[in-house]
This record gives structure tokens, sequence and C-alpha cells, in this order.
């Protein structure tokens, strides 16, 4: 809601500056988003008179002119032909700066010098073109007076942003009354005399509501013999101060009155309304009708339109019809006054897209108490531009009862709810400064009825929001609250989110977080089988663009884009992970699966820049450690690395699925490089992806932990020959199946094959570290068993030990 | 023998005198005292000495010997001492290389906040709840006092999914849900991911907010004043300016919006607070009777306050942050700076 600070003035008296008012009014939740100063900085842009005028010598085009400034005479060059010697102009001196940031300097122009500029309305930004300077009356201020003094133009617009609940604030006057409110004040009185003439309203035009219960008002004025012609000044500058556009006498002044009173207005041709008569009724389905946009609409049987005898001639509370449209050759004027229902306006301007200035104060709610005054205030302002006559009377259909039920007030739940000890009477001055009517009950509380205009007021709550406003948030004392103690940690669920974020950032890994939604070929991206869940993707049933249309089942095409774009930037060395939802539809009625997934990918070197050793890329075994470090501080036992099912993203030869026990949970491996090649991923790149719920069911919270032996050790190696296809971990788990308590530690610490290695094998070497809890081992024992474990890992695998 | 242990004993004392090295030093103590050394020969031949000279003559070799393993020790000493020297003075490297170290992981700005923000108020006594980003109408709104057709509705714009479910805007349903599922007292936080259907240079369709909600009996809307001046003090600084001013929300009342004086300006005005000294930075109320109603409360027994904050734009006051877009780029030069 735009209102100026002169406008303001109008209706109630204050002294605050238009700083003070804005802060006033936002602490009355009236928030002012901006404040603009109708020519502010434009002081040095002053009444000036043309003494002299002459021919430039070496310019045809231009003139010299002395301008008296009213403290000194000025050369000034002008380029402008509309003015003689001696006329009023608005001089621009030195040092003023115009809008568009145009500094007025000291010039010469063709040799002549210039002390200024005489301006256009358009540079003093006052209008869209100009044909040439601005020429003023003779008389209209002493010279050197400012400008915009001058032209009665110094004003503040004031931007105020309301929420939706503030109907009654859509009008100068409903700020106006507020301010009152809080000042203390009375508002001034609106004086309208309404000079009535000629035939009762009722010989001219008739009205029939037809759906009272989404019209309960609707009220008109005839008025005719007016001569539709261009605005005076005044109006259009109020007009424009507030950003509406002048259109005509009529029209603008229905638009003064609405933002003045906050009641929205319709002027039709009355000679073009057939049958001379308004019916208020619900429109047929699929009935057209062009509204004054020129826009051809299909109405639905929910939407409420004015019509005459035999078509619609308004949206009603929307938008007119151009059927009836005011035109220069109108003379009779039917003017509208109405309360229509919030809901309905509200749904048929949302279904057409059209948001009016009109629909926009119904939706929200009107004072339907002053629909008369609105309209007659505004026949008054017609007849005394356009000339015409007002016809005796109005129309007012008002079938029903608008008289609002009062609410049971308590005041001092008011001063307990809010942290005041404000006096009964204190609290009930300010219900009244709010126009409410007030009447005692025996027990106490009041019964209050609220002014019409307050449609947010309707419970005690709402009362006691007024009276914290009113007094003042700021008069609030801050206290801490007296609680009851609970005992609350946070869920296991919690607790190890945010473990594990800790060790991902520990394992030097970046935390990104992707938008929810992705596209609906991600999943193709990722070559997920037809009848993979993660295909079945919750749909948006608006997306903002076709990259976000579906919620994600996988982190995975955020984490990749992500991974690709960091590498466009010539970030190659990377380390990134996302622990985020993802999402799945629910079965039937249920609603749908939000589990926390977890994802980390891995590319470039692995230690960054540095001097002192060979750079090293990272491989699966990077990535997999990440994992292993992990489960291991989870403490998740019973883990298996399966590589004979593995996801389709995955290089098959370099990936594996990550079992715990029975439950999978979750993959490690190497990119495929087709996916790598969706994606656009210049680089290898190594992933991994866990269940993030799996994680918080199966790990522990109870470690295991033993005392250390405090007896010497002894370590022997084995080196072997191992065929390709026997997996390393197969050896580390034979020694283990040996069960000898005495083996504290089994380690592979050499793979190699290449020269000496036959093809299809590799030489594995492990080391095992024996020891006793109990005593030093003597060598014989420790060679016996060493024995057995060679023994064994012969006998049950096809290695060869060297 | 005396004239020879003499003569020994001068020997050595020059050969260590003489002496530079660790190495030398002990090759001498071989040669005289070892095993096969001069002293331990002439000791063998003690035995031939008559019993008067034998103890006097064992006293002067053992004196000897005693004078010489002295003079080894100060010297061999001394020897090693000029060898630690002589590595520390020659001994040199280039410090100014950068150290060997792994790559810095971090956390996301968000998640920052988010920990940071739970952690005051962990220590207000308010525990985290969670719920679905994918919602029912009627806990996202109905509930939470917006009804169907409510013009309010349109202060946050909504992504619809199937089933006539939607994507929460706010994190506010969670309130809904905590309360359905408990009696007072309540205190709860929520983080967690909205969205709206919205995206410029200041609207992310994806965001994220932290809801609070107190409810016990006797709690005031000075209290919500008190609890907020806490928290934004312990976030922005002791001195951080805190003003609440009315505002509204369908499910508290009264509302208001909290701002703080402004952290890049101090108060006195800038381009970030658009010269008003004040920064919004989150909506607050007492809940409102009707949340009471639909979670079965008796408004007239408890009473309570509700705030919420949007995450992202702490972060970007905390960090000076201008640009949101920052924070959902993930592009590691910004996000390694955390
Ligand atoms: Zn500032």
């Amino acid at each position: 809601m735009n209102v100026t600070y002169n406008w303001l003035k109008e209706f109630v008296d204050f002294s605050e500056t238009p700083d003070e008012l804005a802060a006033l009014l936002t602490m009355l939740g009236l928030e002012v988003d901006s404040m603009v100063k109708l020519g502010e900085g434009l002081d040095d842009v002053v009444v000036a008179r043309v003494e002299e005028k002459r021919q430039h010598p070496n310019a045809d085009k231009l003139s010299l002119c002395k301008v008296n400034n009213g403290k000194e005479i000025v050369d000034v060059v002008c380029g402008a032909q509309n003015f003689t010697q001696g006329a009023t102009v608005a001089l621009a001196q030195i040092g003023s700066v115009l809008p568009g940031d145009f500094k007025i300097k000291r010039s010469k122009i063709r040799g002549e010098e210039s002390c200024g500029m005489l301006c256009s309305d358009k540079e003093l930004g006052l209008a869209d073109e100009s044909a040439g300077i601005m020429v003023l009356d003779a008389d209209i201020a002493p010279l050197g007076t400012p400008i915009f003094t001058a032209l009665g133009l110094k004003d503040t617009l004031l931007e105020i942003g309301l929420t939706p609940n503030r109907s009654d604030c859509l009008s100068v006057i409903g700020i106006a009354r507020d301010l009152a409110a809080k000042l203390g004040v009375q508002l001034k009185p609106l004086a309208t005399t309404l000079p009535e003439a000629g035939e009762p309203v009722g010989s001219f035009i008739k009205v029939t509501i037809d759906n009272p219960e989404l019209c309960p008002r609707y009220a008109a004025r005839y008025i005719s013999g007016c001569t539709i012609a261009p605005s005076p000044e005044w109006l259009v500058k109020r007009l424009t101060s507030i950003g509406i556009r002048s259109i005509n006498n009529v029209v603008d002044v229905t638009n003064l009155i609405m933002m003045e009173l906050g009641q929205p207005l319709h002027a039709f041709d009355c000679d073009r309304l057939a049958g001379k008569q308004v019916v208020v009724r619900t429109a047929g389905e699929g009935e057209l009708f062009t509204t004054l946009d020129n826009q051809q609409r299909t109405l639905q049987a929910t939407d409420l339109v004015i019509c005459d005898a035999e078509r619609p001639v308004a949206l009603a509370g929307v938008m007119g019809g151009l059927n009836s449209e005011i035109e220069l050759t109108t003379t009779a004027i039917l003017l509208e006054s109405a309360f229509f229902k919030p809901a309905a306006i509200r749904k048929t301007a949302k279904r057409l897209g059209l948001h009016t200035e009109s629909s926009h104060r119904f939706e929200r709610g009107i004072d339907i108490d002053s629909v008369g005054r609105a309209l007659d205030r505004a026949a008054a302002l017609i007849v005394e531009l356009a000339g015409g006559t007002v016809a005796q009377g109005a129309l007012d259909v008002y079938p029903g009862n608008s008289e609002r039920t009062p609410i049971t007030f308590r005041p001092e739940r008011a001063n307990g709810l809010i942290g005041i000890t404000l006096e009964r009477s204190e609290i009930l001055d300010i219900l009244i400064r709010l126009q409410c009517r007030i009447a005692e009950n025996s027990d106490g509380s009041v019964s209050v009825i609220p002014p019409h205009y307050r449609l947010d007021i309707e419970r005690e709550i709402d009362l006691i929001e007024e009276v914290a406003r009113l007094n003042g948030y700021d008069k609030i004392p801050a206290t801490m609250p007296i609680a009851r103690v609970v005992s609350d940690r946070p869920s296991r669920h919690q607790e190890i989110e945010k473990l594990v974020r800790e060790l991902l950032v520990q394992n030097s890994m970046t935390e990104i977080i992707n938008f929810s939604f992705t596209s609906a070929d991600a999943a193709g991206k990722l070559l997920l089988s037809d009848d993979d869940p993660r295909r079945v993707a919750i749909k948006l049933a608006n997306p903002l663009v076709d990259e976000h249309s579906v919620m994600r089942t996988t982190l995975l095409p955020g984490l990749l884009e992500t991974t690709a774009k960091n590498m466009s930037f010539r970030s190659l060395d990377l380390k990134l992970f996302e622990m985020r939802r993802v999402y799945f539809p629910g079965e039937g009625d249920n609603m749908p699966h939000e589990p926390l997934c977890v994802v980390g990918a891995i590319s470039g070197s692995r230690d960054g820049d540095g001097w002192s050793r060979p750079q090293e890329a990272v491989d699966f075994y990077d990535a997999k450690g990440i994992v292993e470090s992990l489960l291991e501080s989870l403490e998740i036992g019973g883990v298996s690395w399966n590589s004979e099912q593995v996801e389709s993203y995955y290089h098959p030869g370099k990936s594996c699925s990550i079992f715990a026990g029975r439950d999978y949970i979750g993959s490690v491996g190497e990119l495929h490089p087709t996916v790598q090649k969706n994606f656009g991923i210049e680089k290898t790149v190594f992933c991994f992806e866990l269940n993030f719920e799996k994680l918080v069911k199966l790990s522990r919270t109870k470690k295991t932990i033993t005392a250390p032996s405090r007896f010497p050790d002894s370590s022997r190696d084995i080196a072997m020959l191992v065929p390709d296809e026997v997996p390393a971990s197969k050896i580390i788990d034979c020694v283990k199946a040996e069960k000898a308590k005495e083996i504290e530690q089994v380690q592979i610490f050499d793979v190699y094959c290449g020269a000496g290695v036959p093809a299809g094998q590799r030489s594995i070497a492990i080391r095992i570290r024996y020891r006793s809890f109990e005593r030093t081992l003597a060598e014989e024992e420790i060679v016996a068993l060493h024995k057995r474990v060679v023994t064994n890992l012969v006998n049950k695998l096809p290695v060869t030990v060297r | 023998m005396r004239e020879q242990l003499e003569q020994l004993r001068n020997g050595a004392v020059q050969a260590i005198a003489a002496a530079t090295t660790v190495e030398q030093l002990q090759e001498i103590r071989i040669t005289l005292l070892g095993r096969k050394g001069e002293l331990t020969a002439l000791m063998k031949g003690l035995g031939s000495l008559s019993a008067e000279e034998r103890p006097v003559i064992g006293q002067l070799v053992n004196s000897v010997r005693d004078e010489i393993e002295s003079a080894l020790g100060t010297a061999l000493a001394a020897a090693q001492e000029n060898l630690i020297a002589e590595r520390l003075s020659s001994e040199r490297i280039d410090i100014s290389l950068p150290g060997r170290r792994p790559l810095r992981g971090t956390k996301h700005p968000i998640s920052l906040v988010i920990e940071e923000v739970s952690a005051i108020f962990a220590g207000l006594g308010f525990s985290v709840a969670e719920g679905p980003e994918i919602e029912h109408d009627w806990y996202n709104f109905e509930a939470l006092n917006f009804p169907p057709e409510h013009p309010a509705r349109d202060m946050q714009d909504t992504f619809f999914v199937e089933n006539s479910m939607l994507l929460r805007t706010h994190t506010s349903p969670v309130q809904i849900r905590t309360m359905l599922k408990q009696k007072p007292p309540v205190r709860i936080i929520a983080p967690g991911t909205v969205y709206r259907c919205d995206s410029d240079a200041t609207h992310s369709p994806m965001f994220h907010q932290i809801e609070g909600l107190m409810v016990d009996t006797g709690v005031t809307f000075g209290d919500l004043k008190g609890i907020l001046t806490v928290f934004t003090n312990q976030l922005f600084g002791q001195k951080t300016g805190v003003r609440l001013r009315p505002s509204y929300f369908p499910f508290t009342e009264p509302s208001a919006e909290v701002d703080i004086a402004c952290v890049i300006c101090g108060g006195k005005g800038c381009r970030v607070c658009k010269n008003s000294g004040w920064l919004e930075i989150l909506g607050a109320g007492m809940v409102d009777p009707e949340v009471y109603r639909h979670v079965q409360y008796d408004a007239e027994q408890i009473s309570g306050f509700a705030f919420g904050m949007g995450i992202e734009r702490i972060a970007m006051l905390k960090y000076g942050i201008s640009d949101m877009r920052l924070l959902f780029e993930n592009d590691v030069r910004f996000l390694r700076q955390f």
C-alpha cells in the first residue's frame, strides 16, 4: 500500500517527521518497506525568470539567456524554443544533481559560458516525455524557491508492506485510523456534500441480487450529463504520487476514492446497459466475457458477474467489461459500490490470473459499512470534475444483517499472556481508541464489538494482540520463562548423523548440499535397470524447471553434477560428501519414505598439491578406506564386501556391495565410464554410498575394550603366489580361522605382480604377529604355530608358499 | 716399572689432548685400557714384583688408570658436545616450505549454523525434533490455522506432489506433529529443509529453517522476547540490539517480526539493512488458540510461543555472504573456506 506523508496529514494531525512517521508505522505492524522523498536533493533546482534571451552567436538552435534566480543573474545556454523573454522557468543551478545522476556543472557551449540548465518536466522526473522546458505561472512562487516546493510536490511516499490480515489498511484512511489510535487523537472529519437533483434513481435503473451470500451489499448512483475529460492537475499529481496512471476524470475519481477509503468502485456507461437494469448473479458455465484489458475470458458457474438485462458487464470486484466501459462520449454513469464475498473474488481472480487493486481489496475484505460513504464521496467528486447531475437517492441493496457478534474479553488475561501490567482502564482505552464498542459484564469481563473494517478481530486473542500492538512491543519486558526440567538427550539418529558428518570431515571430505529435486532422466543417466525402485520418483505437480521436476531417489546425480562442475572450474582434487534425505512414494495412503543417505566422491591426487612426494592419484582403496573407518567408528561388525552383485553405475571389476551380516548397507567403486560420460565428468571418480538408516540400526553403542598384552611379540612373514581369482581377504580369513589366541594381528604388507610372478597370479606377502596375554612365547611354540598356519593355508587355498 | 707407568701416563695425556674425535678417543681407550691394552699388559707384570713393592705399584697402576679414565671421560664428553654443536651448525632446512598435511574437510555452512543454533537452544533446554518434508496439507496449513483459500496461503508459494501432498513450505508442521505426540511441557527446536515455488537472487526453491516451540503453563510474550534476546546475543554477540515489531502469521497471535541491530553497520544504516539499521532475522509469536484446538491442548490452561528463522539468512549474515545462490552451488573453492 502506497501512501504519502501529506495525504495522511489530510486525515490526521501529527507532528512527526517523515522518518519518525515511518518508524512509528513500522512499530505498529504497518511496515514501511521503503520511503521515497519526492524532490529530495533537488532543492538547487529553483524558480527563476528569463530576464534576457538572445541568439547564440555560434549556433542557430541555441539561445543565450540571462536568468534571475532571486539572488543574482546567471548566464545559461538553452536549446529549447518554447519560451520567451520574461518566462518563469525551472533553473537547475551549478551543483544540482538531476534524476539519473545527471550533475549540473559550469560549462562552455560553443564558446559561451553556461552556469546551469533550464529544465523540462522529463529532466525533473515529472513526466515520461516533454516537448520543451517547463514554463511556470509568473506568480507561482518567489524567485529562488525550490521547484518541488513551488509545485507543491514536496512530499514523502511511504511504501507499506501490509500483512494479509490488515485489509483495513489498504487505504489512506485505514492507515490514518491506526495512526490516530496510536497517537490518541481523533481523525479529521470527512465532509461530503452531495447535491442531488431530478428524478429518483429508481426511475433510471433497477438492481437485483440473485446471490446475496456472494454479494451482501450492492449500492449504486446514477449521474447524468457528465463530460469525460482529462483530470485536473491536482488529481493527476495525487494519483501519480502513489504510482497510479491518470485515465480520465471519472475513472480517476473511482481510483482516488478507492485509495482514500479502500472501497473499490466501478463506473459503467449507463447508456450501454441493456434494459436499464443491473443483476448480480453467478456466471453460466463457459460463458464468454471480454474484460477491460481486451482479453476474452471463459467464466465458470462460481464466478460472480454484474449483468445488465442481457449479458455480463463486469466481473464482480475484479474488472469491468469492455462492453460498458467509460468512453469519451459517455454522459450517463452508473457508479457501483459493493461488498463481495472475499473467497468468491479470490477464487475468480486466482483462476484467471487477474489481480487488480480492486480484487486485492475484495479478496481481503472491505468495510461493508462504508460502501455508501465511498459511493457518495465519489459521486460528489465526479459532478465537481465532470459536471452532470446526481439522481435523487442511492440504490442500496443490503439484504443481510451485518451486526457483529460481541467478543468476551478479559483484561487481566491480556496482561497475563503478554507479560505486562497495564491498568484495566489503560487496556480498555486502547480498545476504545481502536473504535471498539465496549460493555462491562458482571463477571469482570468486557463485551467488545470491533468496528466493521477490522475483519481480523474476531476472538479474544485478537483483542489481546491489539493491546500489545498499540501499547507497543517495545514496552514489553524481556523475561526468562519459568520452565519445568525435562530430560531429553538427542536421539540415536541425531547423534549418529552428527558423528558421521564429523568423521567424513576428518577424512578430508567437503560437505555439499544439493537441491532435493532432480531431473526425471537422472535414473537413466545412472544406467539403472527398468525395474529399479529408484526409477519411481515422486513428481512435482508444479516444478519451476524441468531439471527439478522429481524428488530424488538417490543422492548420486547431485553429487556427480557437483563433481563435474567443480572439475570444470579446475578443482581436480575432490573429496565430496552429501548426507541428505532421498524420497520414495509411500504405498497406498502411507506417507512417503524419506530415508537419510550418505554418498561420497573422490578424485584427483590423494594429498592435494605437495612438493615432497610424487603425486599419487586416489583409487578404489581410498574410497573403501573411508567407508571402513566409518563402519569401524560406528562399531558395525560382520562387514563383508561382495563384488558379485554391484550397482549399474560402477565399473564392474572395481566395485562392490557392502553387507553387515545379511543387511545391504551400501556400495563403493569406481564410476562406470559411461556414467562418467553421462554426467560430463573429466576424470576418474570413486564413489561410495551408504544407507544411513541401516547404519543407525546396526551401529553399536557399546565398545569392547581389552587391555594390551605386556609380553614381547614375534612376527613371521609368509610370501605366497596366489591365483587372481582368490581374493586376498580369503588368506586373512584363513589365518584367522585358526582361532589361535596367540595370533595378535594378520596384515597384508605387499601385493605384487609382474616380473618373476607367473601370469594369472599375484605375489602376496602377509605378516603375522604372535603374542600371548599370559607369558613370553617360547621359540618352539611360535615355530609350531606358524607351521600350522602355513600348512593350513596351503591345504585350504590354491596358493604356493615362495 | 714405575718409570714405565710414568711414561704410559704422560703418553696417554698427550694422546688424549691431541685426539679430536670420539672415534680417536675410543681407540685410545682400547690401546691403553683394553683387554690387550698397554696398562693391562703392565698389570700382568705385577706378579713378578716383591711382596713389599706389589701394593705400592698396584696403587700406582690404579691411580694411573683412574687418571686416564677421567681424562678420557672429559675429552669424550667434550668431543660429543663438539659433534652435536657441529651438527646443529651445519644442518639447515627451509622452514618456509609448506607442511605436509591432509586436505582439510569442511562442513557445509548450513550444517554449521544448524549445529550452532541447536547448541544454543540445547543450553536453554530445547531438544531437536524432526518431521517429514513431504507433508499433508493439514499439517502444513490447516492445523496451523491457514484455512483453505485463505489469502495467507499466498505468502507461501507451494510445490505440490501427487496424492494431494505438498513439499512443506516451513518447518512449522513439526510443531503440530510434536504437540500431537506429547503433552506439555514442550520445548523443541526443529531444523529442516523447506520448499517454496520461487526462485530469484534472494529466493531459493529449497532452503532451511529452524522452528522453535515452547508450551507450558504461564509462558508469556515477554518470555518469548527474553529467550530470543538471549539467543541472538549468543549468536551475534552480547550487545546485539533486538527489536520485536507487530506482524502476522496465521498460527501465532500476537505475532512479531524480530529484528537485530544490523551486524554490518552496527545500526547506523547501510546497504544490507536498507538504511534502517535493523535486520529481520526471524518471525515469532504466541501460539494461536486455533492451533491448540487442532492438537487438543486447552488454551485456557497452557500458553506458549513459537518462532522460526531462515538458516540461509543467518549464514549470510554470519559469514558476510551477499548472494544466497553461493550456498547451493557447491563450489569447493567456496566451501573449503568454512
Ligand atoms: Zn546496516
